[in-house]
């Protein structure tokens, strides 16, 4: 899958798994930071990203602490997964 | 104690623009609130809101605007959360039991609705959530009461909310507890069938000691749990001896014809002046649903208007200043809440 | 308004079912936490918990139900309850009096039966003999039934904290007016449901849990039950008294849906709150139970608030390491326990410690000790922020 698909197929997973309302993929920019004051995720956020990375990609992060590294921002994301997935 | 403010969201007209002559009809005989445009809710926490979270919140925040430093949060909720608990437990059955998303499970328990009222007004005072079914929100009153005898000074927000979620609405079916038959709202009384309409909703309050300004004032409770309406007759002659006559009998009767003579036998010891009114077609039957005959009873000993739907027989113009609610939920859990005008 | 006594205790958990089982088991450093057998669950065998080894046909049995639809949860609050009310030497007026209140707690109610909710939540026809007892309330009113009570009857669910504010209700009712007695207390008990609803926020130890210490990394669910009689000080002529309830505070730390503040000001606010109402100082209190769950959170949290009020904190421990975390549950069996401890003048130790969390440099009691306390403090912090903190204090 090209890269660009990928970034938009991913931030379509996480604003449904997030709930986030009101947003659109346009709305979520590549390199924004996605905790903290960039898209305002928190700690409950990184679980749900990590199941999102199992369920959808079939990447198991063990150790949610691992998982704010990887999720610093869609190019973080994109990037790990593109080199971790399974499906 | 005396109730100064109050805002409810539920099926009907009762919230922004508010129309109490009109009744929304049930569909499929479920009364669904109409949830109205959040606009106080940060969407990085409305997101996350279950249904009952929603118009707890939703419903509050007209009184959190009006009063900054509220001593504390009182909630009553029977249902509030289930519609997460299910989507969470579906999540379990789905997945066996594997890796889950936390949200669900955190927004299931009652106690989110006052958390997340809190938390909205970054509140640090007393917080608690009572889930006595069809008492719950009496119960919560009573709290409510007590703890302004300790804090004299203090202002309390003080709800009641319930929500019809599959889950809920399924094993209250199962049980019996909602007609058979298609119902229209109007005719809800006059079939004496078993079982009744389904209704949802939130209701709020500010509460506290002082007269000046208020609508009305909460002048007793009681609650009582048993099957026997002679029980029942005889406790509210109990209470009305000592709390006095009440211009207005409001009566949750709800056309379940089962449970029908407790609403008679207390009616039967009214004298004939009473004016005798009715909620659960506006509200629907659930746990909470005395909240929202609150928030009706401060409307109309406010406006000293009583829309003609609510009158069992022909409407009145008589002028009133107390009002008597009783209200039973499932036959077994009973409350009487006397109100004057403050 | 007189005091508020305690005059009778039940309590079963993870380490007896009874009060001398319990404080047995107290004095030898006993732990409850261990693979689970009874839960139906994935994880029964791969987490520990703090697991009642008892079937529910056996609490059935001992307490004499036999109709059907009776949950878990209901089984092990009444086998609590019967031994509180027993131990009160209560008879029948007292029971059946208007006067009377039961406030019940609960977070599971009857969800423990998570196989049979999924059928019933869906079920087209047929219920099971279940689809009234899942709600926290059933719980109580079941209680209700067995006993007969006719007073103030109420359900709290404020998560951890729920049995902390029942205890509370109860006080208050009864300074109030509303309740010459009253029954208090909480249950939880095992289920799918909740050991998943954890192990989804990613808090449960894979192992034992240990609390206050820099390694900790979890906690383990428990279940158990707990009711105390409380009774006014007018009314102690020639009754045996455990304590009074002295103090007690419901704070919220307002922060986040499941975690607590940096600088933990709900708990904070519960303690302080609570010393007020006692009209305690910080140096008064003799020990503290604390909530501590061995979470990295609650801990670290719980410890940073005890060290902004007591210059010296006083010797504390967490139940928790014994018998897991009960949930609902847990303020009264902590109570319990503490109330057991202050009435020999003895104090249990937390197990499983070994190194201070760096921040603090806290250490919990490790060994048992002979101590005349004369006021404990028991802390219980929950979901949603709702923090509650109870004093009790020898009569």
């Amino acid at each position: 899958m090209e890269r660009e698909q990928l970034k938009t197929e991913l931030k379509q997973h996480i604003i449904k798994y997030l709930n986030l309302l009101e947003k659109t993929p346009a709305d979520i920019i590549d390199d924004q930071p996605l905790f903290g004051d960039g898209l305002g995720l928190d700690s409950i956020d990184s679980i749900e990203l990590v199941v999102l990375l199992e369920r959808e990609y079939g990447i198991k992060i063990n150790d949610p602490k691992d998982g704010r590294k990887i999720f610093t921002s869609i190019n973080t994301m994109v990037d790990y997964i593109i080199a971790n997935r399974i499906k | 104690m005396f109730v100064h403010q109050s805002s409810c969201i539920s099926p009907q007209h009762t919230f922004g623009t508010t129309d109490r002559e009109t009744v929304v009809a049930p569909e499929n005989n479920i009364l669904k609130v109409i949830e109205p445009k959040y606009d106080g809710i940060p969407l990085n926490m409305l997101r996350r809101m279950g249904k009952a979270v929603r118009i707890g919140v939703g419903a509050a925040m007209p009184l959190l605007r009006q009063k900054q430093n509220l001593d504390g949060i009182i909630i009553g909720t029977a249902n509030g959360g289930m519609e997460d608990c299910i989507k969470f437990l579906n999540q379990v059955m789905e997945y066996d039991e594997g890796r889950l998303t936390p949200t669900n499970f955190v927004q299931s328990t009652p106690n989110a609705i006052a958390a997340q009222v809190g938390l909205t007004s970054v509140n640090n005072g007393y917080n608690i959530t009572h889930v006595h079914r069809g008492l719950a929100f009496e119960n919560a009153m009573l709290d409510a009461m007590m703890m302004l005898n300790d804090n004299p000074d203090a202002t309390y927000l003080l709800g009641g909310v319930d929500e019809v979620s599959s889950y809920n609405y399924n094993l209250e079916r199962l049980d019996g507890w909602y007609k058979k038959e298609k119902i229209d709202g109007k005719d809800l009384y006059a079939k004496q069938t078993n079982g009744s309409i389904a209704g949802e909703g939130s209701a709020m309050f500010l509460v506290n000691n002082k007269s000046a300004g208020a609508i009305l004032k909460v002048q007793a409770i009681q609650m009582l749990h048993t099957k026997d309406s002679v029980e029942v007759s005889s406790k509210l002659n109990e209470f009305l001896e000592k709390w006095g006559h009440h211009d207005v009998f409001f009566s949750g009767e709800n056309g379940d014809a089962r449970i029908q003579s407790f609403y008679d036998g207390c009616e039967n010891l009214l004298n004939g002046s009473v004016t005798k009114l009715h909620f659960k077609h506006f509200t629907g039957e659930h746990p909470s649903a005395t909240a929202m005959a609150l928030w009706l009873a401060c409307n109309f000993l406010e406006t000293q208007k009583i829309p003609g739907h609510f009158f069992k027989g022909n409407p009145n113009q008589n002028p009133f200043k107390s009002i008597l609610i009783y209200n039973t939920g499932k036959g077994m859990q009973h409350s009487f809440i006397s109100l004057t005008k403050s | 308004m007189g005091r508020v006594f305690v005059t009778g205790m039940g309590v079963i958990s993870a380490i007896g079912d009874s009060l001398s089982s319990s404080r047995s088991a107290l004095l030898k450093g006993v732990s409850g936490i261990a693979p689970a057998d009874l839960v139906q669950s994935k994880y029964a065998g791969t987490l520990r918990f703090g697991e009642v080894k008892m079937e529910n046909e056996k609490l059935r049995e001992i307490s004499g139900v036999n109709r059907a639809g009776v949950t878990r949860t209901s089984l092990l609050a009444l086998h609590a309850m019967n031994d509180a009310v027993r131990d009160s030497g209560w008879d029948s007026s007292f029971l059946n009096s208007y006067d009377t209140a039961l406030i019940g707690a609960s977070t599971v109610g009857g969800m423990c039966q998570t196989d049979e909710l999924y059928r019933d939540a869906i079920s087209e026809t047929n219920g099971s003999a279940y689809t009234s007892s899942y709600d926290c309330a059933s719980v109580t009113l079941f209680l209700r039934e067995q006993l007969g009570v006719k007073g103030v009857t109420n359900t709290i669910n404020t998560a951890c904290s729920s049995s902390a504010n029942a205890i509370m209700q109860g006080v208050q009712l009864i300074k109030n007016g509303f309740a010459k007695r009253a029954i208090v207390g909480g249950v939880d008990s095992l289920a799918k449901f909740t050991i998943n609803g954890f192990n989804s926020l990613g808090i449960l130890s894979p192992g034992n849990c240990r609390p206050f210490d820099k390694e900790r990394n979890g906690l383990n669910l428990g279940e158990g039950a707990a009711f105390l009689i409380l009774e006014r000080e007018e009314d102690m002529k020639n009754k045996k008294v455990y304590a009074t309830v002295s103090g007690y505070c419901n704070s919220n730390d307002a922060f986040h849906p499941s975690s607590l503040s940096e600088n933990g000001e709900g708990p904070y606010r519960a303690m302080k709150g609570a010393m007020e109402k006692a009209a305690l100082s910080p140096g008064d209190i003799g020990f503290i139970s604390t909530h501590g769950t061995g979470t990295e959170n609650n801990d670290e949290v719980e410890s940073k608030a005890m060290m902004r009020i007591f210059n010296n904190v006083p010797p504390f421990a967490s139940s928790k390491s014994k018998i897991g975390h009960t949930l609902g549950a847990s303020a009264a069996v902590e109570a319990v326990f503490s109330i057991i401890g202050m009435q020999h003048g003895e104090i249990y130790p937390s197990l499983n410690f070994n190194t201070p969390i760096e921040s603090t440099g806290l250490k919990p009691l490790t060994v048992h000790q002979k101590l005349d306390v004369k006021h404990i403090m028991s802390n219980s912090f929950g979901f949603g922020g709702n923090c509650a903190s109870l004093i009790f204090s020898k009569a």
